[in-house]
C-alpha cells in the first residue's frame, strides 16, 4: 500500500515539476513589451499633447466652444458650459497627466539610463522633454489653477498627491525653461522621433524661450520676458511649434475625426467670432469659414442651430492633415506687444509687435504673399493701445489654438463674449476639478478647492485679474 | 415555416424502424405502498437498459422483457426494488418508504459520488428534463427560478449571454459567473464580448460559451453553492459550480433510439415595447425655418418656391401636431430613386410604428440519440440540430452537436470511459446592442420621428438596396446624419460568427482492492471562434470590416486516489488524495479596416480605405497545479464529518506568492436516527466552514507598454492605464454555512434551508487612483465583500391520489451583499461609467452594484424641490446613490399536475427589487416619442401647448422656501422636465421586480395499450411555452430582465430588446 502512495505522490510531483521561475515566465506578456525606447514615448507624448489641444470633441476639449469660435447645432450641453455631463475636466486632466506627462517623465528616465548616448545627447533630449512637460503643466494650471505637481506622477508610491499653488508652479516652470534652453544647446536630441521639429535644436531653443514668454507675459513677469527674448525667440512662422498630421487614422488632426469622419453635423461657427470678424471685414474669414451660405452667419452661441442655415468651419480645417498648433509666431508677438505695452524692456514697441503679430497670423492663414497693411490700417484694427483691441486681435488669431484663445479672453477680458442662448451661464474662468479627484483624492481636493477660493467655474485663476 | 415542419417529418420517418428482441414475454403486475394503496407513476425499467414504463393510476403496469432480465421499480421517496423476471408473468411489488434516503447518491466536486445524506453543505439537483422539456437555445435560462440562490438573467438578444450568479457577486471586478463542469470536464463559460459592449457603447452580444451545451444531452445537474462544496475544485470554483452529468448508454443489451423534436415560435411581448404617441411629428421644438417654426424650408419639388419639409436631421418627435390636411415634403420626397420623389404627403403618424419591425421567430430543435451496450460496455451517440430564426430581419443561428460517450470494463477492476463532444455554432445578424447605430432599438426607443412609417422604410430599402434613411443631412446631402434605415442596418451591416468546439475527456478507473481505487483523467475544452462585423459604405459613421479570431483551450490532468474503509463497526473512513494540473491558453487577434471601406459590400481587410493599423493581439497561457486531500468519517451512519485541504500554485501570481493553501471542514447529523417520530421521515442538520484561495488573470504582475500604430513612421508607445503590481497576493474567501433539511408526513412536505455568510478578502482589484499619479488604476489586494443570505426550497405534494397528482416546488433566496472595505482612502470603486452620467459602483457599506448619478434635491420632508422656473433642482454632482442592481430576493414556484396520462407543468419566476437605469427613457422622454408625452394637463389643455397657451405641467414638489410648486413649465420641446435635458437620473431609475409565467407545458404520454400498437417503447407529445406572461413588472415599455451582457455591469438598459413569448410543441419518441 505504501508503495502505491509513494508512486502516486512521486508521479504527482513530477507532473507539477515546473519551477516557480517557469511559472512566472508564463506571466510575461509576449505581445506587450516591458521595455521600450524613450523615442517611442516621446513621439507618443508629443502627438497626445497636440491631439488634446486640437480636438473639438465634446468629451475631451470644449475650448472651441468656450472661446466661442464654434457652437453646436443640436446638443447644447457643452456650449452651455455643462462640464460634468461628459466628464470633460476628468478627460482633459487624465490625458495630460497620463498620456503626456507620465510618458514624458518615463522617457526622461530612460534617456538618463541610456548608456548608449553621450552626455550631450542625453541633455538635449532631456531639454526637448522638459519643454513639452512645461507646456503640458502650463495647460493644466491654466485649466484648473492649483494642481498636483511636486507629488504627481509617482504611481502607487503616492496615490494621494497634494496640490501645489498655481503661481509657485508657474515660477518653477519658468526656471525649468531656462535650464531647458541650456540643455537643448548641448547636442543633438531626438531627431526622427521628434515630430515637431525633426531634431532642429535651434528651433527647440526658440520654442523654449517663446514658451517662456507666454508664461511670463501671462503673469506680468517682465524680467523673465526680457530674458527669454534675449536668449532668442521665434523669428517667423517657420519657427512655429506645430504638428504635421497624417492623412490616415489614427494620425489625422482630431478636427477631421469629429467634423468629417463622424459623418455628423454637430458644429457651426459661432456668431461671436463671425460677427466680430464681419465687422472688421477680416480677410482670414475666407480660410476660417466655409462659404456654404452668403453672407457669413454664425450660429447663435449656445442655442439650437440648423446646420444648413449657418456658416461652417473652413474646408482647410476639415482636411485630415490640417496642421495642429502648439505655439506660433503670431502668439509670441501678441504676448510681446502686451509686455511692451506694460513696460517690459524690449527692442520693439507695443505697436510694432502688434502689427507683426497680425501680419504673422495673416501670413500663416493666407500665405506669405498676403498684404496685411490694408487690414492694419482699418480704423478698428489700427493700433490704439487699448487692451480691448489687443485682446480681440489676439483672440481672432488664436482661432485654431483654442486653449490659448480661452486664456487670451481671460487675460484681456476681450472681446466681449456672448452668454449662451440656452442657459445664460457666464463663460467659465476655469474647469472645475475632475469628479474622480473628489472621490479618490478627497482631502487634497478639499484643500485645493479652498485654497483657490472654491472649486467653481467662476473662480478666477491667479493671473486672471 | 412549412419547410421546417416537413423536414422534421422526414427526420421522423427515417428513424421509424422496427427493432425486435428474442425470448420476450409480457409481465404485468401492481405496485402498492406499505399500506396496500396502489402507486401510480412508479418507474419500471428493465435493468441496464432504457426500456421501461410507468404504472398507471391503479398501480398497474405491463412490460415486455426477457426471462434473464431484472425489473427495477423506483419511485421518489421510496426504496427501489429489483425483481428478476424468470418465468414469472405477474410480478406484484410493495415499495417501502425510504426512511433515510440511503440510496440518494449525488455527484459532487471532481466527480466524486457521495451519499447525499453525508454532505455537510447545500447542493440542489435539477433533472435533465427541467432544461430540455421546454427548450431554449441557452439551457442556462431554463434554470431560472429552479434553484434557490441561483440567479439567471438573460440579456435578451438572439443567442445573447446569460448572467449566472450563485449567492451574489463576491468579486468586485473579477468574474462572478458560476463554473460549469460537464462529465468531470470544466468548460469555458467565457463571454467573448468587448468591454464596450458590456458597458453599452455598442457591439454584439456573442453569448456565453457554456450555452453550447446541448440540453438534450443533459441527464442531471447538481448545483454546488457554497465554498465547502466546491473547495476541492480550488480557486476557480469560488462562484459555485454547476455539475452536469450527461446521458449515458446502459450496460446490458439492446439498442435504443430516442428522438426529440421541438418547434418553438416566438413573438415580441408588446408590454415590453414602447408605446408611441400618435399626435405630433418630427422636431425638437418650434425653431425651424417655416412660419410656424416646426418645418424646414427647401425647394423640394423644384418649382423655385420653398416647401415645408420635415426637419430631416431631427431624431425626435416634438414637432408639429399631425394634421392630415397639411401636406409636407417628407423623407420619401427627397430621394430621386423613389416613386414618391418630389411628392408631399399628409402630415400624419406613421401607420406602422417601429414595433412592426418584429417578425415571428422560430427555433427548431431536433435530436436523435442511439444508446446501448453489452455487459462489459456501454455507449451513447447523440446528434442535435438547433436552428433559430430571430425576430429581427436577417437573424439566424444554428448549432449542431455530436456527442459520444462510452465506457468499457476491461476487467472487473479496470474500466475506461470517455466523453467526446463536437459543437459547431453559427450566428448571423445577431442584434446590435447599446448606444450604437447598429442597434435599431437605440433609435426606436430614444431617437425617432413618429411620422415615419417603418414599412415605407422597408420598401424603400428593398426597392433600391440603398440606405434610404428618414434621417439624412438635408435634401441636398442625402447621407445619413445619425440614424440609418433600420432595414439597411439589418441586411447590410450584419455580423457573422462561427465557433468550432471540442470538449471531452478520457478516464481510467482502477480498483486496487476493496479499499482503494485510483482514477486518472485527461479532459479538454478547446474552441476556435471567428467574429466578423460589417458596416457597409453608405451607413452613418465610418464604414468598415473587423474580424476577431480567438482560440481558447483548457486542459486538465487529474489523478485521484480514493479510499473507503469501515475501520470498525459503525465507523467508516473515506477520502481522496488528488492532484490537478490545469493549463489555460488564449490566443486572439482583432483586426479592422482603417478609415472605411474602398469598395462597398466587400468585406475583407484588404478593402481598407487607409493602410491598416496593427491588429491587437492577445496571447496568454496560465497554469495552476493543485494538490488536495479529503477525509470523511461516518459514525453509525448518522454523524458525518469531513475535512479538505488544497494547495494551489498559480502562474498568474508573483513568484513568491504563487502558492497558497486553504482548508474546509463540514459536518452533518441525521437527526431522524436520533429522534423517532412518525410524522418525520427524514431530517438532517449540516454545518461547514471553508476557505478558498484565488489567483487572478494573466499579466497583472509586470508592467508593460501598449504599442500602437506609428505616427509618421515613428514608433508609438504608451504607459498602460492600469499599473501592475509585483506584490500581489492570492485572494481569500472565508465562508460558513448552516443548513437543515427534512421531510414530513409521508414525504408530502419537504424543505431545505440554508444560511450562509461569505467574506472575500484581499481581492485583486484595479483600484482607481488620482490620474495625477500617472495612472488610472493600480492593481492591489484591496477590498472585502460580504455576501450572506438564506435559501429555502420547499417540496409539496398536496394531492396524491389514484388519478391525480400535484407536486409543487418552491425556491426562495435572499442574498445581502455589502462591500465592507475598499483600498485605504478609496471610498468608491466605479465598475463602469455609463452614458447618461450614471455609474455602477462598489462603495463601502453599500450593497455591491450601487447605481450613482444625479438625484433630485429634497426638503426635510422628502419633497422634491423646484427652482424659480418651476423645474426640479438637481444634485450638484453625479455621485448620489440612486439605486442598486441587486434584487431583494428571488424565487420560483413550479407546479406539476398529473392527471392520468396528461401532465401540466408551469413555473412562475419572481424577482423582488433591484434597480435599472433606463437610458431609453432618459433620452426618449426628451424626444417626445412616448405616449406619456402627450395628453391633457391639469387644466385639460394639451400638455404640449406652450405655458402661455395653457399648456405645460406643474411638477409635484415644493419651492425652495417650502411652498407647494404652482409654476407651470413647458413640456412640448426637448427641454421638457421629464427628459435628460432637465430631469435627474433618479427619475429614470426603475424597480426591476417581476413576476413571470416563465414556463408551461402540457404533456400527453401515450399509455401502454397505445404504445403496444406503435413501434415505440415510449412516446409523448407536449405543448410548451416560455416567457408567456409578465404577470407583474414596474418598468414601463421594457422587460426588467433586459440588459447588455452577462457580467458585473447590470442594472442598465440602453436600446433594450423586448421580451419574446415562445410557444411550441415537442414530440419525444423512444424505440
Amino acid at each position: 500500500m505504501k508503495k502505491l502512495l509513494v508512486t502516486f505522490i512521486a508521479l504527482s510531483t513530477l507532473w507539477s515539476c515546473q519551477t516557480d521561475e517557469q511559472y512566472e515566465d508564463l506571466n510575461r506578456d509576449p505581445k506587450n513589451p516591458t521595455e521600450v525606447a524613450a523615442d517611442f514615448l516621446f513621439t507618443s507624448a508629443s502627438v497626445n499633447l497636440a491631439d488634446q489641444l486640437a480636438s473639438p470633441n465634446v468629451n475631451l476639449n470644449i475650448t472651441r466652444f468656450i472661446a466661442q469660435y464654434l457652437t453646436a447645432t443640436t446638443y447644447l450641453d457643452e456650449p452651455n458650459y455643462d462640464l460634468n455631463n461628459r466628464n470633460i475636466p476628468q478627460n482633459h486632466w487624465s490625458i495630460l497627466y497620463r498620456n503626456v506627462l507620465f510618458n514624458l517623465q518615463d522617457a526622461k528616465e530612460r534617456v538618463q539610463a541610456n548608456e548608449m548616448l553621450d552626455e550631450a545627447q542625453r541633455s538635449a533630449r532631456i531639454g526637448q522633454i522638459e519643454v513639452l512637460e512645461v507646456y503640458a503643466w502650463q495647460v493644466l494650471v491654466d485649466s484648473f489653477g492649483d494642481i498636483p505637481y511636486t507629488e504627481a506622477l509617482n504611481g502607487k508610491d503616492n496615490s494621494l498627491p497634494a496640490y501645489d499653488d498655481a503661481a509657485t508652479i508657474y515660477n518653477d516652470l519658468l526656471s525649468r525653461l531656462e535650464s531647458a534652453h541650456t540643455n537643448l544647446g548641448a547636442g543633438q536630441g531626438f531627431a526622427g522621433s521628434d515630430v515637431i521639429y525633426n531634431g532642429d535644436m535651434a528651433k527647440w531653443q526658440k520654442f523654449a524661450n517663446s514658451l517662456q514668454v507666454r508664461l511670463a507675459a501671462r503673469t506680468d513677469n517682465w524680467s523673465e520676458v526680457e530674458e527669454a527674448v534675449g536668449r532668442g525667440v521665434f523669428e517667423s512662422n517657420a519657427d512655429n511649434a506645430t504638428m504635421d498630421y497624417q492623412s490616415s487614422p489614427p494620425n489625422t488632426n482630431p478636427l477631421w475625426v469629429d467634423l468629417v469622419q463622424s459623418g455628423r453635423s454637430d458644429y457651426v461657427v459661432a456668431n461671436t467670432v463671425v460677427d466680430i470678424m464681419n465687422d472688421l471685414d477680416d480677410p482670414r474669414r475666407m480660410v476660417y469659414f466655409d462659404d456654404n451660405i452668403e453672407p457669413y452667419t454664425g450660429g447663435t452661441y449656445g442655442g439650437s442651430n440648423s446646420f444648413q442655415s449657418y456658416t461652417h468651419i473652413g474646408p482647410d480645417f476639415r482636411d485630415p492633415t490640417h496642421t495642429g498648433i502648439l505655439m506660433d509666431y503670431a502668439e509670441l508677438n501678441f504676448h510681446l506687444s502686451y509686455a511692451a505695452m506694460e513696460g517690459a524692456g524690449l527692442d520693439n514697441d507695443a505697436e510694432g509687435y502688434y502689427e507683426e503679430a497680425i501680419t504673422a497670423s495673416m501670413e500663416y492663414w493666407l500665405g506669405e504673399d498676403v498684404d496685411a497693411s490694408g487690414y492694419l490700417s482699418q480704423s478698428e484694427v489700427a493700433y490704439d493701445g487699448s487692451m480691448e483691441q489687443l485682446g480681440t486681435q489676439f483672440w481672432i488669431a488664436m482661432f485654431d489654438n483654442p486653449v490659448e484663445g480661452w486664456s487670451v479672453w481671460r487675460k484681456f477680458d476681450a472681446p466681449e463674449l456672448n452668454l449662451p442662448e440656452e442657459s445664460g451661464n457666464p463663460v467659465p474662468l476655469r474647469y472645475t476639478y475632475p469628479v474622480n479627484e473628489q472621490n479618490l483624492n478627497e482631502d487634497n481636493y478639499d484643500a485645493a478647492a479652498s485654497a483657490i477660493g472654491g472649486d467653481d467655474q467662476q473662480t478666477p485663476l491667479f493671473w486672471d485679474n | 415555416m412549412k419547410t421546417k415542419f416537413s423536414s422534421i417529418l422526414t427526420l421522423l420517418l427515417a428513424f421509424v424502424v422496427q427493432i425486435t428482441f428474442a425470448q420476450e414475454q409480457t409481465i404485468t403486475g401492481t405496485v402498492t405502498d406499505e399500506d396496500g394503496l396502489p402507486l401510480p407513476g412508479v418507474n419500471v425499467l428493465v435493468k441496464g437498459t432504457s426500456a421501461g414504463t410507468q404504472t398507471d393510476f391503479d398501480g398497474n403496469y405491463s412490460i415486455t422483457a426477457d426471462q434473464s432480465d431484472v425489473l427495477v421499480f423506483s419511485f421518489v421517496g421510496l426504496t427501489t426494488a429489483e425483481y428478476p423476471v424468470g418465468n414469472n408473468t405477474t410480478i406484484d411489488v410493495v415499495l417501502e418508504a425510504d426512511a433515510a434516503q440511503l440510496d440518494e447518491v449525488v455527484v459532487t466536486a471532481l466527480g466524486i459520488e457521495r451519499d447525499k445524506k453525508s454532505l455537510g453543505y447545500a447542493t440542489q439537483e435539477v433533472d435533465g428534463s427541467e432544461v430540455s422539456d421546454v427548450p431554449t437555445t441557452n439551457f442556462m435560462n431554463s434554470l431560472s427560478g429552479k434553484v434557490a440562490g441561483l440567479k439567471v438573467k438573460s440579456s435578451g438578444t438572439m443567442g445573447g449571454s446569460s448572467d449566472i450568479v450563485i449567492r451574489g457577486n463576491s468579486s468586485i471586478t473579477g468574474n462572478n459567473q458560476a463554473l460549469f463542469v460537464i462529465d468531470g470536464t470544466p468548460i469555458s463559460n467565457a463571454t467573448p464580448n468587448t468591454a464596450g459592449q458590456r458597458s453599452g457603447t455598442g457591439g454584439y452580444d456573442y453569448g456565453n460559451a457554456a450555452a453550447d451545451i446541448n440540453p438534450d444531452d443533459i441527464a442531471s445537474m447538481n448545483v454546488l453553492k457554497g465554498a465547502a462544496a466546491t473547495a476541492l475544485y480550488g480557486a476557480r470554483a469560488a462562484n459555485g459550480v454547476i455539475i452536469i452529468e450527461t446521458k449515458k448508454g446502459q450496460k446490458g443489451k439492446g439498442i435504443g433510439i430516442s428522438i426529440n423534436s421541438t418547434l418553438m415560435t416566438s413573438r415580441a411581448d408588446k408590454e415590453t415595447l414602447p408605446k408611441y404617441q400618435q399626435e405630433y411629428g418630427a422636431g425638437y421644438g418650434q425653431y425651424y425655418a417655416s412660419e410656424d417654426g416646426y418645418f424646414s424650408l427647401y425647394d423640394v419639388d423644384g418649382d423655385g418656391n420653398l416647401d415645408e419639409t420635415t426637419p430631416f436631421t431631427e431624431d425626435a418627435s416634438f414637432g408639429a401636431a399631425f394634421d392630415p390636411n397639411r401636406m409636407i415634403y417628407q423623407w420619401n420626397s427627397i430621394y430621386p430613386q423613389l416613386d414618391t420623389y418630389q411628392q408631399a404627403t399628409p402630415w400624419v403618424a406613421g401607420e406602422h410604428t417601429p414595433n412592426d419591425i418584429w417578425e415571428t421567430g422560430s427555433t427548431a430543435i431536433n435530436s436523435v440519440a442511439l444508446d446501448g451496450g453489452t455487459d462489459k460496455s456501454n455507449f451513447r451517440l447523440g446528434f442535435t440540430n438547433m436552428m433559430t430564426d430571430g425576430n429581427l430581419p436577417n437573424a439566424r443561428m444554428k448549432r449542431n452537436t455530436i456527442k459520444f460517450s462510452g465506457g468499457h470494463d476491461f476487467t472487473d477492476d479496470l474500466s475506461i470511459g470517455t466523453n467526446l463532444t463536437y459543437i459547431k455554432s453559427d450566428g448571423r445578424g445577431r442584434y446590435g446592442t447599446g448606444y450604437d447605430s447598429e442597434n435599431p432599438m437605440q433609435s426606436f426607443r430614444q431617437w425617432y420621428q413618429t411620422n415615419v412609417d417603418i414599412y415605407e422604410q422597408r420598401d424603400a430599402y428593398f426597392q433600391t438596396g440603398e440606405n434610404i434613411t428618414w434621417n439624412p443631412n438635408s435634401p441636398t446631402n442625402l447621407t445619413p446624419i445619425y440614424m440609418d434605415n433600420p432595414y439597411w442596418t439589418r441586411y447590410e451591416n450584419f455580423q457573422t460568427d462561427t465557433r468550432n468546439r471540442y470538449i471531452g475527456n478520457i478516464n481510467i478507473n482502477y480498483e486496487i482492492n476493496d479499499i482503494f481505487s485510483v482514477l486518472g483523467r485527461f479532459s479538454f475544452d478547446t474552441y476556435d471562434e471567428i467574429q466578423e462585423e460589417r458596416r457597409n459604405v453608405g451607413s452613418s459613421g465610418v464604414s468598415g470590416y473587423s474580424r476577431y479570431n480567438n482560440r481558447a483551450a483548457e486542459y486538465n490532468y487529474d489523478a485521484i486516489l480514493n479510499f473507503n474503509h469501515d475501520i470498525a463497526t459503525d465507523l467508516n473512513l473515506d477520502g481522496n488524495l488528488g492532484m490537478n494540473l490545469r493549463r489555460n491558453q488564449n490566443h486572439s487577434i482583432r483586426a479592422s479596416t482603417n478609415g472605411g471601406l474602398n469598395a462597398p459590400g466587400f468585406y475583407a481587410l484588404s478593402n481598407s480605405a487607409d493602410p491598416l493599423n496593427p491588429p491587437s493581439e492577445y496571447d496568454a497561457t496560465s497554469m495552476v497545479d493543485g494538490l488536495y486531500a479529503r477525509v470523511g468519517l461516518g459514525y453509525l451512519d448518522t454523524y458525518f464529518v469531513e475535512g479538505t485541504i488544497r494547495r494551489d500554485r498559480s502562474s498568474t501570481l508573483p513568484k513568491g506568492e504563487n502558492t497558497f493553501y486553504y482548508p474546509s471542514i463540514s459536518t452533518s447529523v441525521i437527526l431522524t436516527n436520533a429522534i423517532n417520530a412518525d410524522w418525520l421521515n427524514f431530517a438532517k442538520l449540516r454545518a461547514n466552514y471553508a476557505e478558498v484561495g484565488n489567483d487572478t488573470s494573466p499579466y497583472r504582475v509586470f508592467n508593460t507598454y501598449a504599442i500602437s500604430a506609428p505616427f509618421a513612421g515613428q514608433g508609438i508607445a504608451n504607459n498602460n492605464f492600469s499599473l501592475n503590481n509585483v506584490e500581489l497576493k492570492p485572494e481569500l474567501a472565508k465562508s460558513y454555512e448552516l443548513g437543515l433539511e427534512a421531510n414530513f408526513l409521508d414525504r408530502r412536505i419537504g424543505f431545505d434551508v440554508s444560511y450562509y455568510n461569505t467574506q472575500t478578502e484581499n481581492q485583486i482589484t484595479p483600484v482607481p487612483v488620482s490620474n495625477a499619479t500617472g495612472f488610472g488604476r493600480v492593481w492591489l489586494n484591496a477590498g472585502t465583500v460580504e455576501n450572506k443570505g438564506v435559501e429555502v426550497s420547499l417540496n409539496l405534494n398536496p394531492i396524491r391520489s389514484e388519478d391525480f397528482n400535484w407536486n409543487m416546488n418552491i425556491n426562495w433566496a435572499r442574498n445581502r451583499s455589502e462591500v465592507l472595505e475598499l483600498a485605504p482612502g478609496i471610498d468608491n470603486l466605479e465598475l463602469a461609467g455609463l452614458q447618461g452620467g450614471v455609474s455602477i459602483n462598489a462603495a463601502p457599506d453599500e450593497p455591491y452594484g450601487a447605481i450613482r448619478g444625479r438625484d433630485y434635491v429634497y426638503d426635510d420632508a422628502g419633497n422634491r424641490i423646484v427652482n424659480d422656473a418651476g423645474f426640479y433642482l438637481r444634485s450638484a454632482t453625479s455621485n448620489e446613490i440612486i439605486g442598486n442592481i441587486q434584487p431583494d430576493w428571488t424565487g420560483g414556484v413550479s407546479n406539476t399536475f398529473q392527471y392520468k396520462n396528461l401532465s401540466l407543468d408551469f413555473l412562475i419566476d419572481v424577482q423582488e427589487g433591484g434597480d435599472i437605469f433606463s437610458l431609453d427613457t432618459w433620452y426618449g422622454f426628451a424626444t417626445g416619442l412616448y405616449d406619456r408625452s402627450v395628453g391633457p394637463n391639469d387644466l385639460g389643455n394639451p400638455v404640449r401647448d406652450a405655458v402661455a397657451d395653457g399648456g405645460g405641467v406643474i411638477l409635484e414638489g415644493v419651492t425652495e422656501d417650502g411652498q407647494p410648486n404652482t409654476t407651470r413649465v413647458d413640456a412640448g420641446y426637448y427641454g421638457t422636465p421629464f427628459g435628460y435635458a432637465r430631469d435627474a437620473n433618479k427619475g429614470h431609475v426603475y424597480d426591476a421586480s417581476f413576476v413571470k409565467l416563465r414556463e408551461a407545458s402540457l404533456t400527453y404520454a401515450f399509455g401502454e395499450e397505445m404504445i403496444e400498437r406503435l413501434p415505440f417503447t415510449r412516446a409523448s407529445i407536449s405543448v410548451v411555452g416560455r416567457n408567456l406572461w409578465i404577470i407583474h413588472k414596474n418598468i414601463p415599455y421594457s422587460d426588467p430582465e433586459a440588459g447588455l451582457s452577462a457580467g458585473n455591469i447590470q442594472g442598465y438598459q440602453s436600446g433594450a430588446y423586448p421580451a419574446f413569448r415562445e410557444i411550441g410543441a415537442s414530440v419525444k419518441l423512444n424505440f
